[in-house]
């Protein structure tokens, strides 16, 4: 990997945008401010099992771990900032780093788990920044060998319920999938922990999500349920896959640069493996067009 | 001392009264006070000016020509930073005025001086993320609490003399985005006593839209009626009925997550004894993932205070597409038709029209367009249902997935409506509604690729344009009877604030510039005007004091419209924030004039 080459080419587009954008803020700080204050706040989605959820009371998963290693690289300490997803990452990203909420005007530093992709970065209009792609995410489904034998194509749940996460990426694609021929078949969790418990209980035989949620999902059901992963045709699937990055506000440039050494080290030294496969994921280098 | 005495004295003869009448009540607002809001001008208790939402008041004092005496008395300033978003109504009981604002904060103040009695903050939890601004709609009374709702999604009864905390209860998880702003509705019931009822707001996915009426001593539920088909009610803490019939307007399991948010409180008709709710827009947004008619999304219901049932439901936008998100008040009145009087309630959706019902039994009576170049429908046929303009259903984004923007349609209203939540008036004197209303419209388009919580789906992109190159803003006098528009007032902004009427022939409503405007009834002509110096969205009341009459409004620019872009922000882009409440009166020596 040549994290830095990357990393570089991915600024170079933008930096005419910045000279222009006015350094004015009280909230996602530069490298200078972070390190003197001893603290990074760093944003995670709420509910967002492999990579950030509560288990037993505390924050856990692929990204926490992976902003608890950006904070230990910096040699400040990490403040979480836990927030649901809104309705689309666009609103994310205004929320969690550039403008702060609108309750208590709060942001966070640098903003995991944004997809690196080049129109989301464009309707940022530079006020925040995509950067370092680090893990790769794609649509996968999960399914009970025992009473599922194979899963050539989604053929398979006309008749069979699957379970989803309501309003995820997969729920839209098995609502539209077929001319809605899928429609009556899918059953929607209210939260990834729901359609996980679901199928857990056996509910469900299949599971549609992120490959990485496959992944945990069966690590879940290991000893429980004999599980295997299928990626049959996704015909009108929006992406297949996408890579999954950091964002930081405009000004804060160079904090995105410090940060993103730390991740490439990570990569690089292999802890980020080790990182995923504590929660059974593996890791899936993110796929740059 | 001299208010305090006031208020004893005053509990000492409403204990006698009370007692006499229900044995429950043992001082302050009694439920027969609110019912009878209307025809008692000392006091304000209840949301509307009375439980049927008229915001008419019977007061004659002033009037279309001394109406230009009208003198600012007092003005309060919230403090504070937190100055915007002032869309609430305040209540006015024994010489203290009730005022709520944005942040989840209420004020008891006195209503001659303006002088705080005593403020309170709910302590707001981290994480919350209202969708619509931080605003607050006001508050109800009953006998020595007042109540109101808070942004984490709590109903909250206070000690009227003190501002201390009685009880708090959970209205929804605001974890999982459950929110609520809109003011508490009480109402009478013979088998509960009184009851108070809210509905709940949340975000786009995921909740239900549900009615809760709970025990206004206790904060203990009653009943809860969730307004989507397929989902179990409650009474008494066990299971009551299911609304409608699961499946039978939605596909697969989509009713579990059907939207139909409550979130604008309801009203109440002591003829009728019904509650009237609006109903919000189904989940999810895009149509064409949910065929059917996807009630009671988009809706008005009547439900008995008796059993939490439904009685009646008519749904203004069945299977809506363009997030007409319905929850506009129903205002009951009698109407004069073909010589007879019609038990009629009125309804100007954010779909366009205005809808005449018979409140007694929703039947549809009329619906008429009170805002120009409507698209999406062609018209209500004569069972009230929309004639579909399907060339302006905004498109299905999964046939955009060729990775090319789709085509993007123009639809009239946009989805902040031909009106939004502001409240609407019905005179008594004229007979006539006034409405304030926005002339806009929004492009809507498929977007290649969209993003959740990290994942890649299709959404859509939309912007909203003003229709006119002056004016977005118009108040609107309408005769219910026949749909005619009798006077238009353009406004270059959106209007976003409440209408108020008087048998003064007044009509009273504030700007986002920040006027507070005094209109003739018959004509529209502007009689009377005051800057506040900041947007108004709240809505006036007017009350009599000490044999004068007096007009409030809280002034302080906020709600959805600020936090949209494009054309529209240039209309409004100089007005400031802000958070006052201004007390006007006619003082006595210029009431002859």
């Amino acid at each position: 990997m040549t994290g830095i080459d990357r990393r570089r080419l991915l600024f170079a587009p933008l930096a005419a945008m910045l000279a222009m954008a006015p350094a004015t803020s009280v909230l996602a700080r530069p490298l200078d401010d972070v390190v003197k204050a001893g603290r990074i706040v760093i944003f995670v989605y709420a509910d967002n099992p492999p990579w950030s959820f509560m288990k037993d009371g505390e924050m856990t998963g692929i990204d926490v771990d992976i902003a608890r290693e950006i904070a230990r690289g910096l040699g400040v300490e990490l403040e979480l900032l836990v927030r649901q997803a809104d309705e689309n990452v666009d609103d994310d990203l205004r929320v969690n780093v550039w403008k702060g909420d609108i309750v208590a005007r709060k942001a966070a530093d640098i903003m995991l788990h944004v997809p690196y992709d080049r129109t989301l970065e464009v309707r940022a209009e530079s006020l925040a920044i995509l950067f370092n792609p680090y893990f790769g995410e794609e649509h996968a489904v999960l399914f009970d060998t025992a009473r599922i034998p194979e899963v050539s194509t989604f053929g398979r749940f006309v008749t069979n319920p699957i379970g989803v996460e309501l309003d995820s990426a997969s729920d839209f694609f098995l609502s539209n999938a077929f001319r809605g021929q899928l429609q009556e078949s899918i059953r929607r969790g209210r939260t990834l922990d729901a359609a996980f418990e679901s199928f857990l209980a056996g509910n469900e035989a299949a599971y549609m999500g992120s490959l990485a949620q496959c992944q945990y999902l069966a690590f879940l059901a290991r000893g429980r349920i004999e599980t295997a992963i299928a990626q049959p045709p996704m015909p009108g699937i929006v992406r297949r896959q996408w890579p999954i990055g950091m964002a930081v506000k405009e000004n804060s440039r160079d904090l995105g640069y410090a940060a993103g050494d730390v991740m490439t080290e990570l990569k690089n030294s292999g802890r980020l493996d080790e990182i995923a496969e504590a929660y059974g994921v593996a890791f899936n280098p993110p796929h740059l067009e | 001392m001299k208010l305090r005495s006031l208020l004893l004295a005053t509990a000492g003869a409403a204990l006698l009264s009370a007692t006499a009448l229900s044995g429950v009540r043992a001082e302050g607002v009694t439920i027969d006070d609110i019912v009878k809001d209307q025809s008692t001008p000392a006091d304000v208790v209840s949301y509307g000016i009375g439980p049927r939402g008229q915001r008419f008041s019977p007061l004659e004092t002033l009037n279309k020509n001394n109406v230009k005496n009208l003198t600012p008395a007092w003005a309060f300033s919230f403090g504070g930073e937190k100055q915007r978003g002032q869309e609430n109504q305040p209540l006015i009981k024994d010489g203290v005025m009730y005022v709520t604002g944005s942040y989840s904060r209420m004020w008891a103040v006195d209503a001659k001086t303006g002088d705080e009695i005593w403020q309170y903050d709910a302590r707001l939890p981290e994480g919350i993320l209202p969708c619509c601004d931080v605003i607050n709609r006001g508050a109800a009374i009953l006998g020595d609490k007042v109540y109101f709702v808070t942004l984490d999604a709590k109903i909250v009864a206070l000690d009227a003399k003190t501002g201390k905390t009685i009880w708090r209860k959970k209205i929804g998880d605001y974890e999982a985005g459950y929110s609520a702003t809109a003011a508490p509705l009480i109402v009478p019931s013979e088998s509960h006593g009184p009851l108070i009822v809210t509905g709940n707001s949340g975000g786009e996915f995921g909740i239900v839209g549900e009615v809760q009426a709970r025990n206004p001593d206790t904060g203990e539920l009653v009943w809860t009626r969730p307004v989507i088909e397929g989902h179990m009610g409650t009474l008494n803490g066990k299971e009551s009925t299911m609304t409608g019939t699961k499946n039978e307007s939605w596909p697969g399991d989509m009713w579990k997550n059907g939207g139909g948010a409550t979130w604008l409180g309801g009203t109440y008709d002591p003829d009728t004894k019904l509650i009237y709710m609006g109903t919000g827009n189904p989940a999810p947004w895009n149509s064409h993932l949910r065929p059917g008619d996807n009630k009671w999304t988009s809706s008005r219901i009547a439900i008995d205070p008796e059993s939490g049932e439904i009685k009646w439901g008519f749904q203004t936008t069945p299977h809506d597409g363009w997030d007409f998100d319905g929850v506009n008040e129903f205002v009951s009145f009698d109407m004069q038709k073909d010589g007879q009087t019609v038990k009629a309630g009125a309804t100007a959706d954010r779909n366009g029209f205005f809808y005449v019902l018979d409140r007694t039994n929703g039947k549809f009576i009329s619906a008429t367009p009170f805002v120009k170049n409507i698209t999406w429908a062609k018209g209500i046929d004569e069972n009230g249902r929309p004639i579909y303009n399907d060339d302006n259903r905004p498109g299905d984004p999964a046939e955009a997935a060729d990775g090319k923007k789709g085509k993007s349609i123009f639809a009239v209203p946009s989805f902040l409506g031909g009106k939004n939540w502001m409240p609407i008036a019905y005179s008594q004197k004229t007979s006539m509604f006034y409405v304030p209303s926005n002339e806009w419209g929004m492009d809507i388009w498929n977007e290649p690729v969209t993003y959740k919580k990290g994942a890649a789906y299709l959404g859509a992109g939309f912007t909203i344009k003003p229709i006119f190159d002056d004016h977005i803003g118009s108040l609107k006098a309408i005769d219910p009877a026949t749909g005619e528009i009798k006077w238009e007032y353009k406004n270059k902004a959106p209007l976003w604030g409440g209408v108020l009427t008087t048998a003064g022939g007044l009509v009273f409503t504030g700007t986002p510039e920040g006027y507070l405007m005094a209109f003739d009834d018959e004509t529209g002509d502007v009689l009377w005007k005051f800057n506040t110096g900041t947007g108004i969205v709240g809505s006036p009341v007017t009350w009599e004091q000490d044999g004068e009459q007096w007009v409030a409004v809280v002034a302080g620019w906020g709600g959805a419209v600020p936090l949209w872009g494009g054309e529209v922000a240039k209309a409004v882009k100089d007005i400031n924030q802000g958070g006052t409440v201004w007390a006007f009166k006619l003082p006595k020596q210029m009431a002859a004039n």
